[in-house]
C-alpha cells in the first residue's frame, strides 16, 4: 500500500519536473526563435504626430488646484513642442481672472510663486460652462457638432500619440463635471475604444489625478493604451499645500511632482516613461499611484517620455542636392511694380443715426 | 529632402514677399498698409485710459486676390470668401465703463463678449443668415478662444433701429441687408483671448506696441475691453474694387492707486512693466498720442513729444504730443539696445506738493444706468434710467435684448420724465414720454430673446425712467447652469442718441479707419452709443441636494423611530433592587439561597395575583425578546430565572 502511493507520489514529481523542464525550454525557444527585428520593432516608437486632451473638470475658487493641476501638464506639453494647435485645453472655471485672485492673470503651482503655470501665452479651447461630458466625449471621438472651430477638434490620426490628463473629484468608477454631472470608467472606455475602432490613436497615455483615480482605467479594453492613476479604488487623492495669500490649495501631490519632474525634462532628454510612472513614491504621495501596463506591448522603460509629451515632426537630413523651381525675386519684384495702383474711390457712409426719429 | 527644405522655405519666401512692400520702394501708396497707434489720456480719479489700435486695411480689388494674404490674417479672408458678411464687431470685456467720470470711451463695448455683424448679398434670405450667422459665432470661438458658441437664435436678435450699417457696397446689387446681434455677458476675459487676439496682428506680440501689451499688466486693470472690427468698403460703381478692414482694438483703464505708488506719475513702463523694445517692421506708422489738458498742463511730458496736434471737434479742444515711433528708432544709435519710455511727471502745484489730481470732467451729456427693481424670484421690474444734461432735446434710441428665461410685458412699458431739479419721477401717465419708435418682438420660451427697440426724445436737462415689468420663469431641470445660484445675466441695453457737439467725444468718424482721422473731423452731428450695466437675475433656483437630502432625513427618522419602537414593543422593563453581595463565602451562599427563595415567592404571588392566561403570554413575550435581543443583561435573565 505505502510502496504504491510513494511510486504515484514519485510519479507525479517526476511528471511536474518533466513538464516544467520542456515549459521552461519551449519558453527559451520561444525567445530565439522570436526575430530579434521584431522584438526590436514592437519596442520602436511608431508616431507621427502628438496631440494632448487636458482636462480639469472643476467649477469653483475652492478648486483652484485641479486648475494648476491642469495647467501644469498645458506648460509641460508646450514647453517639450506639441504646439497650441494640437493641445486641446478644456477648464472649467476661470482661476487667472478671477477677482478673488490677487495676482491677476497668474496661476502658480507654488505658494512660493515658483513657476507662473498660466503662463503670458495660453489657448484656452474649451472653457466654462463648454466643459461637459457630453462635449468631451464627442471631442474623443470625433464627432463635434456641426461647425465646431477647428481649434476645438482632436484631428488626431492613426499615427497620434495622444496624452489623456484628467483631473477633477471623482470616486469609485467616475469623474465628477462642474459639480453637475459625471462621467462614468464604462463611459471612458467605451469612448476610447470607439477612439481606437475609427483609428484616432496610435498610443494612447491616460493620466488622471482624482480621488480612487484607479477606477477610471478598469474597464479600458483597448490596444496601446498606457495608463496611469494618481491613487488606488478606495484611495484618496491628497493637496499639496495651501497658500494662505489665496486661501485655496494650490495644487495636488501627484501633479506637483509629475511637474517637478518635467521641469527637468529637455526635449531631447533620454528620460523613459517608466521613470515617470515613479514619480511620486507612496511616501511623498500619500496615495498610492496606480499604473495599468497589461494593454500597453512597449517597455514603459525603453519609451522616450518626449513619445507623449513632446511632438515630433519627422525631418530626413539630406547631403544631396535638391533642385526646387522657385520664382525669381525679380518676378516678385516685377509683379509688385506691374500692378496698377488701384482705384480710389470716396467712402461716403449711410446717416449713423436712424432717420426715422428724426423726422 | 522636402520636408527638411520646406521648413527653410517659408521665411525665404515671405522675405522676398515682403521686402517690396516697403512703402518707400514705390511711388504710390501700397495696396495693403497697417497702422499701429497708442493713445494715452489720463482721466479723472488718477486713472489714465491707454487705447491702442491697430489697423491693417487691405485694397484687395477683386475677390479673387483674397486667396492670397499678406498682413491681413488668413481667417479673415477666409470669411469674406466664406460668408456674405460685410461687417463684424467682437468685444470681449471685463469691468464697467463710468461714463459720468471718465467720459466717453473711443470704441465702447459692454460686459462679457459682444457681436454684431452685416450680411449682405444678392438673393440672401433671412434662414441663410441665420445659419451663416452661427457658424460666423463658431468661427470666432475657436479664433479668439472665447464661448462664442453659445451664440445661436435663442439669444440673438436683428436690430431694427439702432445700428446702421458701416460698410459699402456695390450700388447694383440690391441685395437685402441683414444684421444680427447677440451678448453672452458672462463670458470672461483673459490672456486666453489676449493671446490669439494678439496672433492676429501681423507682427504678433513679437514687436511694435503689441510687445506692452502682457497679461500681467492688462488683466490688474479695473476696465480691459478687446474689439476686432472687420468690414468691407466696395466701390459703388465697381464691384471688383473692395478694401477690407480690420482694426483690432485694445482698451484699457488703469487705476493708478493700484500701481503702488505714492504719486500720479506714471509712464509706459510703470503701466505695461517694460518699455518699448520698437516698431512693428511691417507697420505703415506706429505712433504714440498722448492726450494734453484742456486746462493747462497737469503733466510734463518725458521725454517730451516730437510735435503737438490740436484737434477742435465740434467746438471741443483737444491737444495731443505725438511721437512718431519709427522716427524715434531710426534717429537713435543702431546699436541701442535702450527700451524707449515716455514718463508722465506732474507739474508741482504751488503748495509744493507732488499730487495734483485730475479734475473731473464735466458730466457727459448723456449718460444712462440700469438696475433691477422689485424683490422676490417670481417677478421684477427692469429700469433703465438715461440722463440728458445737455442743454437741448436729444433723440435716443434704447435697444433691450431680454432673454427667453425673463418674460417681459409690453403694456407695462413706461417712460418717466423728470427735470433734473425734480428728485420723483412724476407718476401721472400723462407726463409720460411718448414713443416715436417702437419695435417689439416677444420673446418666446427657450426658442427667441425678447426684442425691444424704443426711440424718443429725452427733453434737456432732465432725465428718463424707462421700466418694463418681467416675470422670472421657473426653468427645467437640465437647463440651470452647474453654478445656478450664481444668477442669470440679462445683458447691457444699448443706447444711441445724436450728440450736436463733441464735448467728450472722441469715437472715429465712420468713414475714417485711423485714430488721426478724427483730430478736426467735425460734423453736424455725432452719433454716440454706450452701453449700460448687465443686470443679474437670480431665478427661482431649487435645491439640487434637496432629493439626497430628503432620503438622508427620511431615513434617519425611519431608523430614530424604529428602534425605540421596537423595543418598546418587544422588551419588558423590570425594576430590580440593588442588592449588595456579601464578601464572605459562607454568607454569599447564604445571599444567593435567599434571593433565590425569593424570586420564587414573588413568582408565585405574581400568580396570585395576575391571571393565569395574562401571565402565560407575558413568560411567552419574555421568551421571544430574549431570541431577539442578544443585549439583554444578566441580571434580567437572572430575574427571568
Amino acid at each position: 500500500m505505502q510502496n504504491t502511493k510513494m511510486t504515484v507520489k514519485q510519479n507525479m514529481l517526476l511528471k511536474g519536473i518533466v513538464l516544467c523542464i520542456i515549459f521552461i525550454a519551449g519558453c527559451a525557444a520561444d525567445h530565439t526563435t522570436l526575430p530579434e527585428s521584431f522584438v526590436n520593432a514592437a519596442q520602436q516608437s511608431t508616431h507621427t504626430n502628438n496631440w494632448a486632451v487636458l482636462v480639469d473638470a472643476s467649477r469653483f475658487w475652492f478648486n483652484y488646484r485641479h486648475v494648476a493641476n491642469v495647467l501644469s501638464i498645458y506648460r509641460s506639453v508646450k514647453r517639450l513642442g506639441i504646439p497650441d494647435s494640437q493641445i486641446i485645453l478644456m477648464i472649467a472655471d476661470d482661476m487667472a481672472c478671477n477677482a478673488r485672485n490677487p495676482r491677476p492673470g497668474q496661476v502658480y503651482n507654488n505658494a512660493n510663486q515658483h513657476i507662473n503655470v498660466y503662463g503670458d501665452d495660453v489657448e484656452v479651447d474649451y472653457r466654462g460652462y463648454e466643459v461637459t461630458v457630453e462635449n468631451f466625449v464627442r471631442l474623443l471621438t470625433g464627432r463635434t457638432q456641426n461647425g465646431t472651430a477647428r481649434s476645438k477638434k482632436l484631428l488626431s490620426d492613426a499615427g497620434s500619440n495622444v496624452l489623456i490628463y484628467l483631473t477633477g473629484h471623482g470616486g469609485d468608477g467616475f469623474l465628477k463635471f462642474q459639480d453637475s454631472e459625471e462621467i462614468t470608467s464604462q463611459e471612458l472606455a467605451d469612448g476610447i475604444q470607439q477612439m481606437w475602432e475609427k483609428k484616432r490613436y496610435n498610443e494612447l497615455f491616460f493620466m488622471v489625478d482624482t480621488c480612487q483615480a484607479a477606477s477610471l482605467y478598469e474597464k479600458f479594453t483597448s490596444p496601446n493604451v498606457l495608463a496611469v492613476a494618481s491613487s488606488l479604488v478606495g484611495e484618496d487623492s491628497l493637496s499639496h499645500h495651501v497658500d494662505p495669500s489665496i486661501g485655496v490649495y494650490m495644487i495636488d501631490r501627484y501633479t506637483y511632482y509629475a511637474l517637478e519632474f518635467l521641469e527637468k525634462v529637455q526635449p531631447f532628454s533620454k528620460r523613459t516613461i517608466g521613470e515617470f510612472l515613479q514619480v511620486c513614491p507612496k511616501r511623498v504621495c500619500i496615495s498610492t499611484v496606480g499604473v495599468r501596463k497589461d494593454l500597453y506591448r512597449r517597455d514603459p522603460h525603453k519609451v522616450p517620455i518626449t513619445d507623449f509629451f513632446g511632438a515630433i515632426r519627422p525631418t530626413r537630413v539630406s547631403t544631396e542636392r535638391i533642385n526646387v523651381t522657385l520664382a525669381n525675386e525679380e518676378d516678385f519684384v516685377n509683379d509688385v511694380a506691374n500692378v496698377q495702383p488701384k482705384k480710389e474711390f470716396k467712402i461716403i457712409m449711410e446717416p449713423q443715426f436712424t432717420a426715422e426719429l428724426l423726422k | 529632402m522636402l520636408s527638411a527644405l520646406s521648413t527653410f522655405l517659408p521665411p525665404l519666401l515671405l522675405l522676398l514677399l515682403w521686402t517690396p512692400l516697403t512703402p518707400t520702394a514705390h511711388g504710390h501708396q501700397p495696396d495693403e498698409q497697417f497702422h499701429e497707434e497708442l493713445v494715452v489720456r489720463p482721466l479723472a480719479g488718477d486713472h489714465v485710459n491707454t487705447y491702442f489700435q491697430f489697423t491693417t486695411r487691405w485694397h484687395y480689388g477683386d475677390r479673387n486676390n483674397l486667396f492670397h494674404t499678406q498682413l491681413t490674417p488668413r481667417v479673415i479672408a477666409e470669411i469674406l470668401q466664406t460668408y456674405d458678411v460685410k461687417e463684424l464687431h467682437i468685444s470681449l470685456t471685463q469691468g464697467l465703463w463710468r461714463y459720468e467720470s471718465w467720459g466717453y470711451p473711443i470704441v465702447d463695448a459692454t460686459g462679457g463678449a459682444e457681436l454684431w455683424a452685416w450680411f449682405s448679398a444678392s438673393n440672401l434670405t433671412n434662414d441663410a443668415v441665420n445659419k451663416q450667422w452661427m457658424q460666423l459665432a463658431n468661427v470666432f470661438s475657436g479664433v479668439l478662444c472665447s464661448s462664442l458658441n453659445f451664440v445661436d437664435n435663442t439669444n440673438s436678435i436683428a436690430p431694427r433701429h439702432i445700428f446702421r450699417p458701416q460698410f459699402m457696397h456695390h450700388a447694383g446689387e440690391n441685395g437685402k441687408q441683414f444684421v444680427r446681434y447677440a451678448t453672452l455677458p458672462r463670458e470672461i476675459v483673459c490672456t486666453e483671448n489676449l493671446t490669439p487676439w494678439k496672433k492676429l496682428l501681423p507682427c504678433g506680440s513679437a514687436s511694435g506696441l503689441a510687445t506692452l501689451l502682457n497679461s500681467g499688466f492688462v488683466h490688474n486693470t479695473k476696465y480691459h475691453s478687446l474689439g476686432v472690427k472687420v468690414r468691407t468698403l466696395c466701390d459703388h460703381d465697381d464691384d471688383n474694387n473692395c478694401i477690407v478692414e480690420l482694426t483690432q482694438t485694445a482698451n484699457l483703464v488703469y487705476d493708478l492707486k493700484l500701481l503702488e505708488q505714492s504719486n500720479t506719475d506714471f509712464s509706459l513702463r510703470r503701466l505695461f512693466g517694460m518699455g518699448l523694445n520698437g516698431y512693428c517692421e511691417l507697420a505703415t506708422s506706429s505712433r504714440i498720442y498722448a492726450q494734453r489738458s484742456e486746462q493747462g498742463e497737469r503733466f510734463q511730458l518725458v521725454p517730451p513729444p516730437a510735435f503737438n496736434v490740436s484737434s477742435i471737434r465740434g467746438g471741443h479742444r483737444v491737444s495731443y504730443g505725438v511721437y512718431d515711433i519709427q522716427q524715434q528708432f531710426e534717429a537713435a544709435a543702431p546699436d541701442a539696445t535702450r527700451l524707449f519710455n515716455i514718463a508722465w511727471i506732474g507739474e508741482k502745484s504751488a503748495g509744493g506738493g507732488r499730487r495734483l489730481a485730475v479734475s473731473a470732467l464735466n458730466l457727459p451729456p448723456l449718460y444712462a444706468h440700469r438696475y433691477l427693481l422689485g424683490n422676490g424670484q417670481k417677478r421684477g421690474r427692469i429700469a433703465t434710467e438715461i440722463r440728458n444734461t445737455h442743454y437741448e432735446d436729444l433723440p435716443v434710441v434704447l435697444l433691450e435684448l431680454v432673454p427667453w428665461y425673463v418674460h417681459a410685458y409690453l403694456h407695462t412699458l413706461r417712460i418717466r420724465n423728470k427735470a433734473q431739479q425734480r428728485r420723483e419721477y412724476a407718476t401721472d401717465v400723462n407726463d409720460e414720454l411718448p414713443f416715436k419708435l417702437l419695435h417689439y418682438a416677444p420673446g418666446k420660451q427657450r426658442e427667441l430673446p425678447t426684442h425691444l427697440e424704443i426711440g424718443f426724445v429725452l427733453p434737456a436737462k432732465s432725465s428718463a425712467m424707462i421700466t418694463i415689468e418681467v416675470d422670472y420663469l421657473l426653468l427645467k431641470w437640465l437647463e440651470y447652469p452647474p453654478d445656478a445660484n450664481h444668477g442669470h445675466y440679462i445683458g447691457a441695453a444699448v443706447i444711441s442718441t445724436q450728440l450736436p457737439m463733441g464735448r467728450n467725444y472722441s469715437a472715429l468718424p465712420p468713414e475714417a479707419h485711423l485714430f488721426k482721422d478724427s483730430f478736426n473731423a467735425s460734423r453736424p452731428s455725432y452719433t454716440l452709443t454706450l452701453r449700460t450695466e448687465a443686470l443679474i437675475v437670480s431665478l427661482p433656483t431649487p435645491d439640487f441636494s434637496m432629493p439626497y437630502n430628503v432620503i438622508c432625513l427620511a431615513c434617519t427618522v425611519v431608523a430614530l423611530a424604529f428602534g425605540p419602537i421596537h423595543s418598546v414593543a418587544t422588551k419588558l422593563m423590570i425594576v430590580e433592587r440593588q442588592t449588595t453581595m456579601p464578601r464572605n463565602l459562607l454568607r454569599k451562599l447564604i445571599h444567593k439561597l435567599k434571593s433565590r427563595w425569593g424570586s420564587k415567592k414573588e413568582e408565585a404571588t405574581s400568580v396570585q395575583e395576575t391571571a393565569t392566561d395574562e401571565k402565560q403570554q407575558q413568560q411567552h413575550e419574555e421568551k421571544e425578546a430574549e431570541q431577539q435581543e442578544s443585549v439583554i443583561c444578566n441580571e434580567q435573565k437572572q430575574a427571568n430565572m
